[in-house]
């Protein structure tokens, strides 16, 4: 019974990982020939030497640290905003719309909010005396718009795991710390977080590995422009490995790499939510 | 009741023994060649021809992997002219195919119609006829033609530069026009902008360089300095296949770009689509484009305000040729030689033009009268086909591409210095990638 779940697991999953691991030690470049050798470390020392490659480490560090922290405080402020609301259940539906949209398709969409000269976002600004912004072509600005396409369209992920955590809490323990005279504020501060602490983390957690795969929306807004500004290593990882000339083995080393900081990632969170624990600062997870 | 069930019966035996093809295909090329499969299957019922159209971005990485790994999962398609070297392997030779199948070339069917740099650039690849040219596309350069004549604008224009309003032939005559039909330095300018241009950081401004460094390149010094530019690996090389593009020639490309950004809207964060709205909606006077958003201009705009001149600088060539899969049975390259002969055929040629607009590779096509007539754009592309530049056709574009828009991306918004240090930098990149 477990057989044909294991092949199909088998053939998904660990044949395209060992592959990617072969490939990434080969001289695999489909533009030149479909024959493979043996060149060591080569790929991986290439990275290094790869300024478009650094370039996109830099932003996706960019988009990392500023994206996901300011999805991580809106998402939990607006979960815990929004509960006992008039409209609360409208609200709570609306809100998931930037999430259920196909990046690909809030790419377009984003395109068009930031054209220049017939784009709504221009012409809003214009209401308050701001002069016309190039949203795709500054660098600046370009990466500011990717950031805040991401918030937009992640924001609702975490608010939808801290909603759904604040709903399961139980309501005797609330009403217990009212009893004992705390506010709303030590309420939230002192039962509420600390209960969804752990959810938290699985959402920053997801969301940081998420962020690491940042591609669609800049495939189709900025194509990683001006300049390598808003190229994402996810999106250099498809330029190498498919657009311009399908070199399997530099693009493997790459994901290789991409997985190693992925996984080191997520663990530096665990083991810092672990430290604090041991320190006595953490909560009870 | 038999005619019903005869006619079953027919319809499942063609379905059984006829031969399907897939053809793909870029967006551009779909409507046409759609049209022309649904002409083909009425002549032959028992091929079927399936049109397959893939965006420009996804087309080429398919192709690759199609033919790279010998799958067959497509017959015949469409292939950009700058990726022949790449492709090039996985294409039948035509030249051969039609020595050992000559009953399948009409007696019309005539090689040495199609214009000569057209049927060497799109159609064949180190001496072998890998492709047979479909659609001949190149830059144009469009105007708002009601401006250009108004009495008032003219007169403006004169008292303003000293000279008269004319269509311009060179960039430099581009900057003072695009300068007086921007707002920001004209107050009375009827349009916010002179000209849309478009640097995206995309293949858009490999090819957009062209239009400006093959002025200079080709003028006499640049051909003295550099050599002719051949087909193999057009403007960016000198004659010995080096780096051209840092040079003296080079820089004033980009200094040129540099020049004219003012007067165009967000030139590098629009490409093909938002100039075609800037010019559609108005905003600009002036913009370089493909033959193909004519038919938007013209919807749009109004034929009688929609002007067609050569590029001022020199065009660059975007041609599509129709190839064949090296890789499939005997019997599909058979129907999908049949095909791509119909589809590239005189009649195609003109037909497809007049209906889809989708610009001609023959010489009988622009010397018919009656296409003539039709388009204005005709006059304009014969000087065009014969004057301008052409991108590397060679296995290594498509990473070259990538580096030299990154670089110039960098250099046009300020990133990066413009200077001949910048370009040697980029060209010792192309050498690495060309492994010289």
């Amino acid at each position: 019974m477990v057989l044909p779940v294991l092949a199909l697991f088998l053939a998904m999953t660990i044949y395209p990982f060992g592959f990617m691991i072969w490939a990434s030690f080969r001289d695999y470049d489909l533009s030149k020939s479909a024959e493979t050798h043996f060149i060591g470390l080569s790929n991986y020392f290439q990275i290094f030497r790869d300024s478009t490659a650094i370039e996109s480490m830099k932003f996706t560090a960019k988009l990392l640290s500023i994206a996901v922290p300011v999805e991580l405080v809106l998402g939990v402020l607006i979960a815990f905003l929004i509960r006992g609301v008039k409209g609360e259940k409208i609200i709570r539906s609306s809100l998931l719309i930037p999430m259920m949209i196909p990046p690909a398709v809030s790419g377009v969409a984003w395109k068009m909010l930031y054209n220049f000269a017939f784009g709504p976002v221009n012409w809003f600004l214009s209401l308050f005396g701001v002069p016309k912004i190039s949203w795709l072509g500054d660098p600046f600005y370009a990466q500011l718009g990717i950031i805040i396409i991401d918030v937009w369209q992640w924001t609702p992920f975490i608010f939808l795991m801290i909603y759904a955590g604040l709903q399961s809490i139980p309501q005797d323990l609330i009403d217990a710390a009212r009893v004992d005279g705390a506010d709303w504020g030590r309420v939230f501060l002192h039962v509420e977080f600390p209960l969804l602490r752990p959810l938290i983390l699985v959402a920053l957690v997801l969301r940081i590995i998420d962020c690491l795969k940042t591609f669609d929306i800049v495939f189709m807004t900025t194509w990683g422009g001006p300049g390598s500004a808003t190229h994402t290593y996810s999106f250099y990882i498809y330029k190498v490995g498919i657009s311009f000339g399908w070199n399997i083995g530099y693009a493997s080393a790459l994901s290789v790499l991409l997985l190693i900081v992925a996984i080191v990632l997520v663990n530096a969170v665990f083991r810092l939510v672990r430290m604090r624990q041991q320190l006595g600062l953490g909560g009870e997870e | 009741m038999k005619r019903f069930l005869l006619l079953i019966f027919l319809i499942i035996t063609s379905l059984i023994f006829s031969v399907k093809i897939s053809v793909l295909c870029s967006p551009d090329n779909a409507d046409a060649l759609k049209w022309l499969a649904q002409e083909f299957m009425k002549q032959n019922p028992e091929i079927q021809v399936e049109i397959v159209p893939l965006s420009w971005e996804v087309l080429y990485p398919k192709l690759l992997q199609d033919l790279r790994s010998q799958a067959g999962s497509f017959d015949a398609f469409t292939y950009d002219v700058m990726t022949t070297g790449a492709v090039s392997f996985g294409l039948v030779d035509l030249g051969e195919f039609m020595k050992q199948h000559p009953e399948l070339v009409p007696e019309d069917y005539d090689l040495n119609d199609f214009i000569p740099q057209v049927l060497e650039e799109s159609g064949k690849w180190q001496g072998k006829l890998v492709g047979l040219p479909f659609y001949n596309n190149t830059m144009l350069f469009y105007y708002r033609k009601d401006l250009f004549e108004d009495p008032k604008i003219k007169q403006a224009f004169k008292e303003k530069y000293g000279r008269e309003l004319t269509l311009p032939t060179t960039w430099e005559e581009v900057v003072e026009i695009a300068e007086f039909f921007t707002k920001k330095y004209n107050k009375s300018s009827p349009t916010d902008y002179g000209i849309a241009l478009m640097f995206p950081r995309t293949h858009t401004l490999f090819y957009m360089y062209l239009l400006f460094f093959g002025e200079y390149r080709n003028a006499p010094l640049g051909i003295m300095r550099h050599g002719t530019a051949d087909l193999e690996f057009g403007e960016y090389f000198t004659a010995d296949h080096k780096p051209a593009f840092n040079s003296e020639e080079g820089l004033k490309a980009l200094e040129m770009m540099k020049k004219l950004m003012p007067y165009s809207p967000d030139p590098l964060g629009s490409d093909y689509g938002e100039t075609i709205e800037y010019f559609n909606q108005g905003l600009v006077a002036m913009v370089p484009q493909w033959t193909g958003p004519y038919l938007i201009f013209k919807s749009t705009l109004g034929e009688d305000k929609v002007g067609i001149i050569p590029m001022p600088g020199r065009s660059v060539s975007g041609q599509w040729a129709l190839g064949i899969n090296k890789f499939i049975p005997e019997d599909k390259k058979l129907a999908a030689f049949k095909f791509i002969i119909f589809a590239t055929s005189k009649w195609a040629d003109k037909n497809k033009f007049l209906r889809f607009a989708v610009a001609p590779a023959r010489i009988s096509t622009l010397q018919d009268p009656e296409v003539r007539a039709a388009d204005p754009r005709v006059p304009a592309l014969e000087v065009t086909y014969v004057s301008q530049t052409h991108r590397p056709r060679i296995p290594e574009e498509p990473r070259l591409e990538d580096i030299t828009v990154e670089i110039f991306s960098k250099i046009l918004s300020g990133e990066l210095p413009l200077s001949m240090e910048t370009l040697n930098d980029l060209a010792k990149k192309w050498e690495e990638i060309l492994g010289k």
